[in-house]
């Protein structure tokens, strides 16, 4: 089938695959973009949804920057996390709704990858009265950490600080994406102008500059909708 | 520590004898004269009606009077920034933000909810008035309203309480609350529940979970002692429930383990428990399956302790889920679900940590069974909306109320037996998806399917109930 495009269409497809272009789009486009059209942070974690299966396997992507950023800082996260870690896993099975959870040091910054069940600040919360006095010790060595410990004597701020370091979750479907801007900014209905997908490579290209890190879609699931005590019953491991 | 005095009477106290109960919503009109209304109304100056606090003394008074405010209200108050940044994310947010935790979807959804509470920005305060009388509301009301430029009334809502203490879906309610550390237990009934510290419904106090403290909005005078309600409008459908009884007790009677779940003959005991003589066993079916759905027969008699037949000598309060109270009621039955007590759960440090003050009244006219509404029938018109007025309060509306909705009542996190359904009474249900689980003595199980929505959210709002010390300081602004 013959193309309908015309020398100007080709051109115009091609320029942003340029080097040059991708650098001024980097260094002017954006940042003008950015100054024109005012784009808030999203908020971590999974989106609100009443359907079951999205309350079970929840992840949670936490990313902590140390305060100090070397390789002696880095130590010191880790053994923090090495000294506590018997703890840590022991109040982690006290809170009950946690399949798997593990600490890791990226860059400059101690995370907390988890895969919890049901609310957000219930884990949270549940966690903070389980193991919040040993996880003190790691929340001390991360930027800001000093004004939300001790967590069991914060914790509203607790929760909302660690909600704040949950990286967002950029949903599966594009739609969905372009609701999530939408709801931060209060807008209860969607029009059919916000619809527009065509839209959607300039307000994500935005959105990754107010979410630095985000988690890519909702994640892989081998057996999706079960909550850790269906598991461990149909294991017969007790719950 | 606290002085009964300086707590909203509604807090702690069940008004029992006035029956009459409405609420007025109300939209602060001039700042000013708001706050004069507020000061003025610690002690009833000005014709505005006192506070009624949780000592009333020797003489009790003819009618109550307490008030709740939104966040928007203690805005619109003028209250300062630095304090009411310190309130929680949830009370700053507000019901409607927070409609898929709670299960407000569909047809509860805030979208659909009908005026005043269609404009939640406008709701500021919820007044409540309790009476013996409804002449008694009207005079409290006007009282209320009489200076203009202090508050708009948005609109009003009023219930009543049934003889007995009985709801719409037949249930004997108004059966127990959580008794609280150093505070004198008038009703003094044997209860297996521990005491709950008295930051489950205070701020400011030790709460359940050892070592956790709520935040508590400063000036300490605007927040100690003061606490969260979650105001609640919740339409029943009772034509949709007894017919769902029916349904269900003819899909049991045709059942190969009928006789497990009632033996021949036991219906018997079941309508001498229900003084109903000559009961069929249909109709004990009926009565079977909405004790199940509740975890209490409908006189009240908790399952856990007699699950074979309702028993008018069987203590309402003193009961647990362990042992033999354990088999005998329903994993997903819904006072288990709302409070599993002593139970084994998932959430193994929750157990007896979102316990709420519930204060609820019907409104509507009582359901008839004998004249049942059906739509097909000349003069049939609309069916009355009837439902429950209903607060749920507690010091932490996110540690208590949503963490009791959203894990409990909505996903069934709790037990893994109930997980991935619905409250069976309360829960957001599509008949194409709802199940329950009727345990048998064998140990096996009869799921029963197909159930409705019986409950939808037709309102509401969380609310501030400052002691009569903030109010004071909220007056004085």
């Amino acid at each position: 089938m013959p193309s309908d495009e015309g020398l100007l269409d080709r051109f115009v497809d091609w320029v942003p695959t340029t080097l040059v272009f991708k650098c001024v789009a980097s260094w002017t486009l954006v940042p003008y973009w950015a100054r024109r059209t005012s784009v808030k942070s999203l908020p971590g974690g999974p989106p609100p949804s009443s359907r079951h299966g999205d309350n079970v396997q929840c992840m949670m992507n936490l990313i902590m920057p140390l305060k100090v950023k070397s390789p002696i800082g880095r130590a010191e996260a880790a053994l923090a996390i090495a000294q506590s870690q018997d703890a840590i896993y022991a109040g982690l099975n006290n809170v009950g709704t946690v399949h798997f959870a593990r600490f890791v040091i990226v860059g400059d910054n101690i995370c907390m990858f988890s895969v919890y069940d049901g609310d957000f600040t219930n884990y949270i919360r549940d966690f903070i009265a389980t193991i919040g006095e040993v996880f003190n010790e790691v929340v001390k060595l991360v930027e800001d950490g000093e004004k939300v410990t001790p967590c069991e004597r914060n914790v509203e701020a607790f929760i909302q600080w660690i909600h704040e370091r949950d990286l967002y979750q950029v949903p599966d479907t594009a739609t969905d994406f372009l609701r999530d801007q939408e709801a931060l900014n209060g807008d209860r209905a969607v029009s059919p102008v916000n619809d527009d997908l065509t839209l959607l490579p300039r307000k994500m290209v935005l959105q990754l500059r107010a979410n630095k890190n985000v988690s890519l879609g909702s994640g892989y699931r081998a057996y999706p909708g079960f909550s850790v005590a269906q598991v461990r019953k149909q294991l017969g491991l007790g719950w | 520590m606290f002085k009964l005095a300086d707590l909203q009477g509604n807090i702690l106290r069940g008004y029992t004898n006035k029956p009459h109960v409405r609420y007025l919503i109300l939209e602060v009109v001039e700042r000013s004269a708001a706050r004069r209304w507020l000061a003025d109304s610690v002690s009833g100056r000005n014709c505005v009606p006192q506070i009624t606090s949780g000592d009333w003394g020797e003489k009790k008074p003819d009618t109550c009077f307490n008030i709740g405010l939104t966040y928007e209200g203690l805005r619109a108050l003028g209250t300062p920034s630095a304090s009411l940044k310190m309130f929680p994310n949830e009370f700053v947010e507000g019901m409607t933000a927070r409609a898929v935790k709670l299960g407000d979807v569909g047809r509860s959804a805030p979208e659909n909810w009908p005026a005043p509470f269609n404009e939640p920005k406008r709701v500021h305060l919820i007044a409540t008035i309790y009476a013996e009388k409804v002449e008694q509301l009207d005079v409290v009301q006007e009282r209320a309203l009489t200076d203009v430029k202090a508050f708009k009334l948005l609109d009003t809502r009023e219930g009543y309480n049934f003889p007995g203490d009985v709801v719409h879906f037949g249930y004997r309610d108004n059966i127990t609350q959580p008794r609280f550390e150093g505070v004198p237990d008038s009703q003094r009934h044997p209860d297996r529940q521990p005491k709950a510290p008295l930051g489950t419904v205070l701020l400011g106090h030790p709460t359940n979970l050892e070592g956790l403290t709520w935040r508590v909005p400063q000036p300490a005078e605007l927040g100690h002692n003061g606490t969260f309600n979650a105001f609640r409008v919740l339409k029943q459908d009772v034509t949709g429930f007894e017919k769902y009884l029916d349904q269900a007790a003819s899909y049991l009677l045709e059942h190969p383990q009928r006789d497990e779940l009632l033996p021949p003959g036991a219906e018997e005991k079941i309508g001498q428990g229900l003084s109903i003589e000559g009961l069929s066993r249909p109709a004990a079916l009926r009565e079977i399956v909405a004790a199940n759905l509740c975890g209490r027969w409908r006189d009240g008699t908790p399952l856990a302790l007699s699950a074979d037949a309702p028993d008018p000598n069987a203590d309402l309060t003193d009961f647990d889920y362990v042992g033999v109270g354990d088999a005998r009621c329903p994993h997903g039955a819904h006072i288990r679900r709302c409070n599993p007590r002593g139970g084994q759960i998932v959430q193994r440090i929750a157990n007896n940590s979102r316990r709420l003050v519930r204060r609820g009244v019907p409104y509507g006219p009582p359901y008839d069974p004998a004249n049942p509404y059906d739509p097909a029938k000349p003069g049939d018109g609309d069916e009355p909306e009837r439902g429950l007025l209903g607060n749920f309060i507690g010091a932490s509306l996110g540690a208590q109320f949503e963490a009791m909705s959203c894990d409990w009542l909505n996903l069934g996190l709790q037990d893994p037996r109930i997980t991935g359904s619905n409250d069976p009474i309360s829960g957001t249900n599509d008949p194409d998806t709802s199940w329950f689980d009727l345990p048998l003595k064998s140990g096996g199980k009869i799921r029963l399917p197909g159930f409705p929505e019986f409950v939808s959210t037709r309102g509401g709002a969380y609310t501030f109930l400052p002691s009569l010390k903030a109010i004071r300081f909220l007056g004085s602004l």
